[in-house]
């Protein structure tokens, strides 16, 4: 029997569950269901084909995972990917964003120009890239050959020393337009009576810059540095055409081992548990994100 | 002269020529593989002939079932550009033999995605898509050993003349527990492709044997040209195709195929031996640079553009090439040189989209009609004639005759000479594939022994434990 107490509640709140109810009942459907199921299925043995999973083996597949090189490979590729591409993509976009902010001419034809990589198809960008590192006659090695560089020549893609480099430097180019536009937003927003106030006390540029602007667009860089790590993390396309992971694993990130396992060897249990990781990798990351946010001072206050 | 620009009698005799459909032809063909390359001319542009100067000579034969009502059957496959021949024969068999039944074709972008999507429904026991295109190898023996298709003993032993039509060596391929699990639409081999002009300007012959190849490796790199192309860096199955080739030049393939299956070990002396073969190649300087960093376009490039003078690829690239080469280029292929003295020259042969049917079809007679239709003797000619692929099996040198009517290239009868001579490029279990991929891939690069790469592929074989099928 529910209470007088709880009806009265529940019609207060009724409007409000009316307008969330489809929103949450989408979240459930095709989030938080999927991440229940995989992470059930991480626990079990399955090869996609048989209508039945096989046998409950409990944390088997994790252990296995713990005991392969290529899984310890993809986790630190991953993080190698976050870490370099995150800090470049973010300082590169704040940067442009910085300058493009500026009374400039042509200011609004380069910010379309720095935002056509973002808005291009990802197949597209790799096939430019596969023949710009291309190692014969590719633009990148013909370049360094015509200014007296041909030593620097590499097979770009086909060294394990320089492919994971040369698709995070892809990476980095497709997606700072990305980062160029949400701060440029960011700093379009800033309030012009404190801009203002630090150039009537006496501020340069580069103190303008580092003392004032820098720490109210703390949030906007904070938010777009997350988005980056999230992105970076499940990188999949990008590494998936170009390389496939290779040479020998060289550019094997978590998402295509998943791949590779669920969909080459039909191990569905261990790519499951590969796609448990990953998930608690970003929840866990996007969870510190927002304590460090939530700690910092509010913006604006210096 | 026909409008084509190839006379009747040179159509005949390019098809006679290569005429493989009988035994003598198939030795001939072999012969021919043993012996130097093949040459052809640029084809010429492209014109409308008149239809139905020569016609399929083969009588499309009638279904033994046909629909009792409008039936749509449904098929995924993974090669966008098979689509308009299979539609094409389609809606032929439907005018003539079966109004009431439609084929419904969804092409996915690729195999990856035709595989997630096949997996998933398989899972969830649909009975959609009644018709499957699977891979040789790996692919097929996942669909099969889970109880997901129908093999072809009942049809075979109702027709056993469909089953005479295929290539031996293809359906060897498709043969997984003793039984034919799906039947391939058409066949395709490996060889060399080559400039025959740049050849002809430096004084160079097709070579028979390795040392000749190196030999003309030498003279080219000396010129600053780049002996070979070789898109290694293309999908995992590239890196292996010098694996391969060595142990289908020492008749060692057979050997692989117990491995693959547990059977014998990867570190065996015939079996290391390919590797070293391998890892000697990738230091013999016949590759132009970084062959893991070249896709396909990428060394269709340098080899149209005369930076290379070979280009080791497939059959089903010989479109992609001749559309990116200039006006005047010589294209010539020939077989890879024989790797032993006194060996064979080793064609790598496989087959192209194979075709079974769902285990859950709601009508998996009518799939089976449809495959033959497509498969059959008639459909094999329109389906090649199409595509410029070879034949899933052997057909008559007037049906080749009728072939070239609208392919117009001389390349075409070269390539059917090699298949029958063919050795085996398939790996069937996926954890070894994936072994050999990266054992091949480090050889390419000098990261690690040959014998260290064997052991690595056994640690994978013997991973898998005693395996569940039986291959071939």
């Amino acid at each position: 029997m529910i209470s007088a107490a709880t009806r009265r509640r529940l019609r207060r709140h009724a409007a409000g569950y009316a307008f969330t109810g489809p929103a949450l009942l989408v979240l459930g459907a095709f989030l938080l269901y999927p991440i229940g199921y995989s992470l059930w299925l991480s626990l079990h043995e399955w090869d996609g084909y048989a209508p039945q999973w096989g046998p409950f083996v409990g944390l088997e597949n994790y252990r296995a995972l713990a005991a392969d090189e290529v899984f310890w490979r993809a986790a630190w590729n991953s993080i190698l990917f976050v870490v370099v591409r995150t800090p470049l993509e973010v300082s590169l976009g704040f940067l442009l964003a910085l300058l493009l902010n500026r009374k400039l001419a042509l200011r609004s034809l380069l910010r379309t120009f720095f935002f056509v990589p973002v808005v291009m198809s990802l197949i597209v960008v790799t096939i430019i890239f596969q023949r710009v590192f291309e190692p014969n006659a590719g633009l990148l090695n013909t370049f360094l050959r015509v200014v007296g560089l041909g030593d620097w020549t590499r097979p770009w893609l086909g060294d394990p020393a320089t492919a994971l480099p040369a698709v995070i430097a892809v990476s980095v180019w497709k997606n700072v337009g990305f980062s160029l536009v949400i701060l440029l937003a960011g700093l379009q927003g800033l309030p012009p009576d404190v801009l203002e106030a630090a150039r009537v006390d006496g501020a340069n540029a580069w103190q303008l810059t580092m003392r004032v602007i820098t720490p109210l667009m703390r949030p906007i860089l904070a938010l777009t540095a997350l988005l980056s790590i999230i992105g970076g993390l499940k990188v999949f396309d990008l590494v998936f055409i170009m390389t496939r992971g290779g040479p020998t694993y060289s550019t094997e990130v978590l998402a295509t081992m998943l791949y590779r396992e669920a969909f080459e060897l039909n191990h569905m249990g261990i790519a499951s548990a590969v796609a448990v990781i990953l998930v608690a990798l970003v929840l866990t990351i996007a969870r510190a994100q927002t304590l460090v946010l939530d700690d910092a001072p509010e913006a604006g206050r210096t | 002269m026909s409008q084509t620009g190839l006379s009747r009698r040179k159509l005949l005799e390019l098809g006679i020529l290569s005429a493989v459909a009988s035994p003598a032809a198939i030795r001939a063909g072999r012969a021919a593989a043993q012996t130097g390359g093949t040459g052809g001319v640029q084809p010429t542009a492209p014109t409308k002939g008149p239809a139905g100067e020569l016609k399929n000579p083969v009588e499309f034969k009638g279904p033994r079932t046909k629909a009792s009502a409008p039936t749509t059957i449904s098929f995924w496959q993974y090669v966008g550009f098979h689509v308009d021949v299979q539609k094409f024969i389609a809606e032929e068999y439907k005018k003539r033999h079966d109004p009431n039944l439609t084929l419904e074709i969804t092409a996915f972008p690729g195999l990856n995605e035709q595989r997630v999507g096949v997996k998933s429904a398989l899972a969830a026991q649909s009975s959609t898509p009644d018709i499957i295109a699977v891979e040789p190898g790996a692919y097929a023996v996942d669909v099969y050993t889970s109880g997901s298709v129908i093999d072809f003993t009942k049809v075979f032993a109702e027709d056993p003349e469909y089953k005479r039509g295929f290539w031996p060596n293809a359906l060897e391929l498709l043969t997984i527990n003793g039984a034919v699990v799906s039947v391939p639409a058409v066949t395709n081999t490996v060889i060399v492709y080559y400039n025959k002009g740049l050849f002809r300007q430096h004084g160079l012959e097709v070579p028979n044997t390795l040392d000749e190849l190196k030999k003309i490796g030498a003279t080219l790199n000396a010129k600053g040209i780049m002996p070979i192309a070789y898109p290694a860096g293309q999908d995992r199955n590239f890196p292996i195709f010098p694996y391969y080739t060595y142990l289908g030049g020492t008749r060692a393939d057979k050997l692989m195929r117990e491995a693959d299956l547990g059977l014998k070990p990867w570190t065996g002396p015939e079996l290391v031996a390919g590797a070293e073969f391998v890892e000697m190649l990738a230091k013999s300087g016949l590759y132009a640079k970084g062959p893991l960093g070249i896709k396909e376009p990428d060394a269709i490039q340098i080899f149209a553009t005369g930076k290379s003078a070979m280009f080791w690829g497939g059959q089903w690239m010989r479109r992609s090439i001749r559309a990116a080469l200039p006006p005047g280029f010589d294209l010539a292929i020939f077989p890879f040189p024989a790797v032993v003295p006194g060996g064979p020259k080793p064609v790598l042969s496989s087959v192209g989209i194979t075709l079974t049917v769902n285990a859950r079809s709601k009508h998996p007679d009518l799939a089976f009609e449809m495959i033959k239709a497509l498969t059959g003797a008639w459909g094999k000619i329109e389906y090649t004639r199409n595509l410029g692929l070879s034949p899933n099996g052997p057909i008559s040198g007037e049906a080749i005759a009728y072939q070239m009517q609208s392919l117009k290239d001389p390349l075409y009868p070269e390539f059917l000479k090699l298949q029958p001579t063919g050795t085996t490029r398939v790996i069937f279990t996926p954890a070894v594939e994936e072994a050999v991929t990266q054992g091949m891939q480090a050889l390419i690069i000098g990261q690690k022994t040959p014998k260290a790469v064997m052991e690595s592929v056994e640690a994978a074989s013997q991973k898998v434990g005693p395996r569940k099928f039986r291959a071939g």
